[in-house]
Order: C-alpha cells, then sequence, then structure tokens
C-alpha cells in the first residue's frame, strides 16, 4: 500500500514536472514568461515594445519602460498598402533605443495579434532577438502585475538595417504557383470556419473585405485562437505539434500561412516559425488581395454569392 | 414659491423644530431612504461588474464616474440651454461662468494628461480617443440644429438624461425623439461624408500652436469670456437670509448639500475634473455613443440604414457602431448617470413627474429629433464635443460651442417675439 502510494506520488511528480516543461510554450526561446520580463524590466539589453490593436491602451497604462509602436500609422507604408519602409522602420527602432544586438519583447492586447505582426516585422527586417510574452497584455493584466503609465524616453540609437529576409514573406504568385501545382507547400488559413467556408465574407462588424467568399484552394482551416488556452498562453509545443499534424501540416514541408488582411496570421506565423521552428512564411496580401484577385481559382463550399440571393 | 421649493422646505430637514418622530414626514423618509438604496445599488452594480467581460478594463470607474456625473449635473443643474436662457434672459452669467470653470478645469487637466501621451504634438498624430472632429459647414449646421433642439425640447440631451431622474415626463419623448434623428443623420451621412466630411480638417489646437501656445491661447479665450460676461451680468440681489459670521448648523450644512442647487461654479470644477480623469481612466464624458450606437442597431434592424457609413468608425467623438452586446461601456455609464441623478433628485426633492399639455411632448419629439440629427452629424453633443472637446483643444468644439449658443440665442429671440414656444421645464430652478 504504501509502495503502492509512493509510486503514485511519483507519478504524479514526475507528471506534473513533464506538464510544467511541455506546457509552457516559453521553453521556446522566441517566448517569455511573465515572471522572465518582471525579472528583466530594468535590463538594458532587453526593450520592451507593445503593439495593441486599440490606440489609447498603452498611453493607459503599460508595462513599466515599454515604449508604444502605433501599429495603423508606425508599422504600415498606407499608400502602398505594405509593411513600414526601411528609412521609417529604422528611425522608429533608433527613438525606441533599440540597437542591433537588443533583445526586443513584444506585447499587446487580444492575445498579442499585432505583436506578433510587429514581431514578423522585425525578423523581416533582420532583427534577430525578437520574442513575444506569454499571455500578452491580457495576461499581464489578469495576473495583477505592475503597470506605468509614466512615459520613459530611452537614450536613442542609430538602428541600421543590415539585411531584410524577403524570403519571409508570401506574394500572390506564391500561393497561385501552390494553388497550380508549379511549387510544394502547405497552405495555412488561420480565419473563423465560417469565413473560411464561404459562409460569410468578412467577421461581422469588419467593413475590409474580398467580393468572393471562401478559401485558397487546397488551404488547411486551423483558426488562430486554436493555438492559445484561454488565458492567452501559447499552448504546449507538444500540443501545438499535435494541432498542426492533425491539419497535415508537420514541418516536413514549408508552410504559407494566411488571414483575412495578413496580421492575424502573423500569430500562427510566429507559432509555427518561430516556437516549432517550422519553415513557414506569411502571406500579408491574404484573402482581401487573394479573393478579389481576378483569374485566380478559389474554393467556396458554401457557394456564396457577393450581392446574389 | 414654487412646489420645488415647498417640497424643499427646512422644516423637513429640521424635524426637530417640531418635534422629533411627529414630524418626521413620509416624504423626509422617502428622501433619505431612496436614495440611501439608490446609492447602494450603484455600489453593488460596480462591485458585480468588476472584470466583467465587454466593459473595458475599468467597469467600476465608469460606474462611479456615471453617478458621480450625474449627481454634478442634476445638484449644479449643470444644463446648457438653462444656462444660457439664464444668460440671455436674465442676464444672469452664473451658469455660464460655471461651463467656463469646467473647461478651465478640463483643460489644464487635458493638458496634463496630455503631454506625457503624445509629447510632440506637431508630429501630424492626434491623442488617442480625444473628441477631435472635423471643421466645416456640417459641424456649424449640426451645432444649430442642436441648439435649436435645445430650445423646443427644453435641455440638451444630457440634461434629459439627469431629468429622467427627476422624474420629467417631457424626457423620454426628447429622448425618443432623439434616437429618431439619429436614424436621420444615418441617411444623411453618406453624402455629407463623400462631400465634406472626408476632406474637413481635424484641427487640433497643440498641432499649430505647441502645447504652449495652445493653452495660452485657449485660456486667454477663457478669460476674456468671463471678463465679459463679468462686465455684462446683472448680479441677483442676495436672497440668504443664513447670518454671516456664525458658523453654519448641521442642518444648514445639509440643506446646502442635499435640497439648493449647487453653485455652477462647483459643478464646473466637479465635471472639468471629471472630465480628465474619465479620459485618462477610460474614455472622454460623452453621452451619446450609447443612443446613436442604439439607434443605428435598430435601423439596421429595421432595413433604414446600410450597414456601411464611410469613414464614420474611423472619426474619434462619439462613435456610433452596430452593436449586440447588452452592455455596454458607454451604456453602463449612461444608466450609472441616471441613476445618480435620481438619487440627487429625490434627496433634494426635484424628483416631481408632471404631466404637461400635450404639443409640449410633441416639441419635445421635435426637438429631440434635431438634436440627434446635430449630434449624429457633429459626431457628439455638448458633453462629447464642447465639454470633452475643447478641454481636449479641439477647434471642433469651439465651433459647436458657438454654433449652439447662436442657435439658443436665436431661439429665444423668436420665442420673445411670437411668446408662444414653451418654458424650459425647470428652468429657473435655482
Amino acid at each position: 500500500m504504501k509502495i503502492n502510494s509512493l509510486i503514485s506520488c511519483a507519478r504524479s511528480l514526475l507528471l506534473a514536472a513533464g506538464l510544467s516543461v511541455a506546457g509552457v510554450a516559453a521553453a521556446s526561446e522566441a517566448v517569455v514568461s511573465a515572471d522572465w520580463l518582471a525579472a528583466h524590466l530594468d535590463d538594458p539589453n532587453v526593450r520592451v515594445v507593445e503593439v495593441s490593436v486599440e490606440p489609447g491602451k498603452f498611453e493607459r497604462a503599460h508595462i513599466p519602460g515599454a515604449v508604444n509602436f502605433r501599429w495603423h500609422t508606425e508599422l504600415v507604408d498606407p499608400v502602398r498598402r505594405d509593411i513600414a519602409p526601411r528609412e521609417q522602420w529604422e528611425q522608429l527602432l533608433s527613438t525606441a533605443g533599440i540597437g542591433p544586438d537588443t533583445t526586443v519583447v513584444l506585447y499587446g492586447d487580444n492575445n498579442n495579434w499585432f505583436a506578433a505582426w510587429g514581431a514578423w516585422i522585425f525578423r523581416y527586417y533582420g532583427h534577430a532577438d525578437v520574442k513575444l510574452l506569454d499571455g500578452g497584455r491580457n495576461k499581464w493584466e489578469a495576473d495583477r502585475r505592475p503597470l506605468s503609465s509614466r512615459p520613459v524616453r530611452h537614450a536613442a540609437t542609430e538602428y541600421r538595417v543590415s539585411e531584410t529576409q524577403p524570403g519571409l514573406r508570401a506574394r500572390l504568385a506564391d500561393v497561385l504557383a501552390v494553388v497550380e501545382g508549379e511549387r510544394q507547400a502547405k497552405l495555412l488559413d488561420i480565419r473563423s470556419p465560417a469565413e473560411f467556408e464561404g459562409r460569410i465574407f468578412a467577421p461581422p462588424g469588419v467593413q475590409e473585405l474580398a467580393i468572393r467568399a471562401g478559401h485558397v484552394p487546397g488551404a488547411k482551416n486551423v483558426p488562430w485562437g486554436s493555438v492559445v488556452r484561454d488565458d492567452g498562453t501559447f499552448k504546449s509545443i507538444d500540443e501545438l505539434r499535435a494541432l498542426y499534424a492533425g491539419n497535415g501540416i508537420d514541418g516536413s514541408e514549408p508552410v504559407i500561412v494566411y488571414c483575412r488582411i495578413g496580421e492575424r496570421s502573423a500569430h500562427s506565423w510566429f507559432v509555427l516559425s518561430q516556437i516549432l521552428g517550422y519553415d513557414a512564411v506569411q502571406y500579408d496580401g491574404s484573402w482581401t488581395e487573394y479573393g478579389n484577385s481576378v483569374g485566380v481559382p478559389i474554393s467556396n463550399p458554401a457557394g456564396t454569392v457577393w450581392g446574389g440571393t | 414659491m414654487d412646489r420645488v421649493r415647498q417640497f424643499g422646505r427646512r422644516a423637513d430637514l429640521e424635524p426637530g423644530r417640531h418635534g422629533v418622530g411627529r414630524h418626521l414626514s413620509r416624504s423626509l423618509a422617502l428622501r433619505i431612504m431612496v436614495p440611501a438604496a439608490l446609492v447602494a445599488g450603484i455600489v453593488l452594480c460596480a462591485l458585480r461588474l468588476d472584470g466583467a467581460a465587454g466593459l473595458g478594463r475599468d467597469p467600476v470607474f465608469t460606474v462611479f464616474a456615471g453617478a458621480a456625473f450625474g449627481i454634478l449635473l442634476q445638484r449644479s443643474r449643470f444644463c446648457f440651454f438653462c444656462i444660457l436662457r439664464e444668460l440671455f434672459e436674465e442676464r444672469d452669467a452664473r451658469g455660464a461662468l460655471g461651463i467656463l470653470v469646467a473647461l478651465a478645469v478640463g483643460s489644464l487637466g487635458y493638458l496634463v494628461v496630455l503631454q506625457p501621451w503624445l509629447p510632440d504634438p506637431g508630429v501630424g498624430r492626434l491623442p488617442p480617443d480625444a473628441h477631435i472632429g472635423p471643421v466645416s459647414w456640417v459641424l456649424v449646421a449640426g451645432g444649430l440644429s442642436f441648439g435649436l433642439g435645445m430650445v423646443l425640447s427644453g435641455s440638451c440631451i444630457s440634461a434629459h438624461l439627469y431629468r429622467l431622474g427627476e422624474g420629467s415626463t417631457l424626457s423620454p419623448f426628447a429622448l425618443l425623439g432623439t434616437v429618431a434623428g439619429f436614424m436621420l443623420g444615418f441617411l444623411s451621412w453618406n453624402s455629407l461624408y463623400a462631400g465634406t466630411l472626408s476632406s474637413a480638417p481635424e484641427a487640433w489646437l497643440p498641432a499649430m500652436l505647441g502645447y504652449g501656445g495652445a493653452a495660452a491661447l485657449q485660456g486667454g479665450l477663457l478669460l476674456a469670456l468671463a471678463l465679459v460676461l463679468l462686465l455684462w451680468v446683472r448680479w441677483p440681489e442676495p436672497t440668504d437670509a443664513s447670518p454671516t459670521g456664525s458658523p453654519p448648523t448641521p442642518a444648514t450644512l445639509a440643506r446646502r448639500v442635499f435640497v439648493e442647487r449647487w453653485p455652477t461654479w462647483l459643478g464646473g470644477i466637479g465635471i472639468g475634473v471629471l472630465g480628465f480623469l474619465a479620459y485618462l481612466r477610460t474614455e472622454p464624458l460623452g453621452v451619446t455613443a450609447e443612443l446613436g450606437s442604439r439607434a443605428r442597431t435598430l435601423a439596421e434592424q429595421l432595413g433604414w440604414v446600410q450597414g456601411r457609413l464611410p469613414g464614420l468608425d474611423a472619426f474619434a467623438g462619439c462613435a456610433t457602431v452596430v452593436i449586440d452586446a447588452l452592455m455596454t461601456p458607454n451604456g453602463v455609464f449612461i444608466l450609472a448617470l441616471v441613476a445618480g441623478a435620481l438619487a440627487a433628485g429625490v434627496a433634494s426633492g426635484n424628483f416631481r413627474p408632471r404631466r404637461y399639455p400635450w404639443h409640449r411632448y410633441l416639441l419635445a419629439l421635435l426637438g429631440g429629433v434635431l438634436m440627434g440629427w446635430g449630434a449624429m452629424v457633429a459626431l457628439g453633443c455638448t458633453v462629447g464635443v464642447l465639454l470633452s472637446g475643447i478641454s481636449a483643444f479641439a477647434v471642433s468644439g469651439w465651433v459647436f460651442a458657438a454654433a449652439t449658443t447662436v442657435a439658443v440665442w436665436g431661439g429665444l429671440a423668436a420665442n420673445q417675439l411670437t411668446g408662444s414656444w414653451p418654458q424650459a421645464e425647470q428652468a429657473r430652478v435655482r
């Protein structure tokens, strides 16, 4: 009886230990826990950057010492529908006091939606050391960790982009090449099942949409939210592997991931490439480009027709 | 002596003068019990909403800010129309000075908040969430319509909300008209946006003059207006018979706090402080977002408004979006405002439902329509555009203020000529 209890106890301990390692995607170096960040807030080599969807959140309160990147003006080139031009990016990072060797920890609201998109741009412009705060802003707040509304001005740097990584980005032609069998890759659609199946053109309340509903032929649907737990933290590496493997994505082939306008998909791109280490690239033109393009095939299981009855 | 004064007579608060117990009237008991229950209810609601989904980060603050706003509005009779009416018809500028105090205090507070939020105001960005609207003839038209609606219905939207807490039977009709006016605004939005609003400048004083210049200009304007009012004002004879020099008794203090109208300057200080605290913690003070959003949702369900109103959701201000949530932050704020005003109204004896001739209800409805349309195309009302906008150094706030003031002046002048327009409900209550 005693031996049985001991074995049971040991098994429980082992299980708990195993879960605590496997249960935190932060085992990946691309993700840091709130505890880690709290211990490194005063580290001059660490710069915390908030990229929240909602304007005004950062200003009201943010992680002490963090700087604010505004996605709708600072991370984009609105005229070209493109990510921020190189000079604008260099200026932004210089003002934030980021150097080429700085460890950048991004976080934001909505489970790091646009923070992950910011991480994709950091990686695109060749910055090596980029991490996400696990659980983002929601988790930090839920844990009742300290926030500050005091502005911090970091000593400016002279940031220069040394290399870009255009290979992290898929274009319409790349996606079409896969659809037409000229190139081997997996296509991953991370929108909601209703969008994927063509039952709706865009999520409720969203204005930017395509005139066709459905998805890129051959794409698999793994909604972005399925990679996080209820508290917004990433699922364990094993769980993530299993989730994608169940949809035929196991890292043996390159993955092209897309959503509606290319920002939510950055979250899944981050999981695939930075946490799981798969060869994943992001198609930021996404469904608003593909679904509107002339002469390209789509898959529309629901058969919804724009303006039709 | 009017009915309100009778209700708030001294004996109600000094039962001891006529024998404790016997003369503790039922009305006095109600005037203590009902507000106490309401305040307890407000506190309980705040505690229940703590952590509720969809209500922003700070529902507790939202509830208390709404209740405080309702109490401040009711106790200081912070009704824009009544204040302008007292100014134009009686040369009593105390209320108008109260508005200037609210704007001065609010501006100072916003200045403290804005400078760290947007250290360089000249970079081309606007402070997040602040009510800085496009300046064009549409804003002027909206202000004129809103001002005329105030004259016809007897109050602005925020005052109608606090008058719900005073048992006004006109205010529900005015607010119903406001919803209809919002719908008309949605119907006219697309052509106004395409023709004018899309290219109208969102003028922000600090972007043009820096924080120092903006503060100097706005402070100077407020000071100049205050001086004009002080020179023009006809000060009323002092009516307070309380002896000077002797310390106030608890009863007279209680009367001053709970029964008598607070000086508008005092309400102005409170509203100014509440304004920048609200901006700091949640969102700028505004009372039309919920009304407008509910109107838009209803209009969509009725098929009167198409799903897309270009550009509307991109503007800061009392944005009107389709909502399906049971509760929104602004909705909670409005409910708390009415509850706070009800508590203050009952406690002071101002809760007095009464019936009016039928044409008054029709005018309230019509005035509400004009206010709703004006608030929709101006992206807010006297609270969102005027109070919060001017406090945030928005040119749109000043333009709206000027347009509504001109409309009220014109409406009152027309009233004097014809003598046929209604008296504002409880306009002269002190």
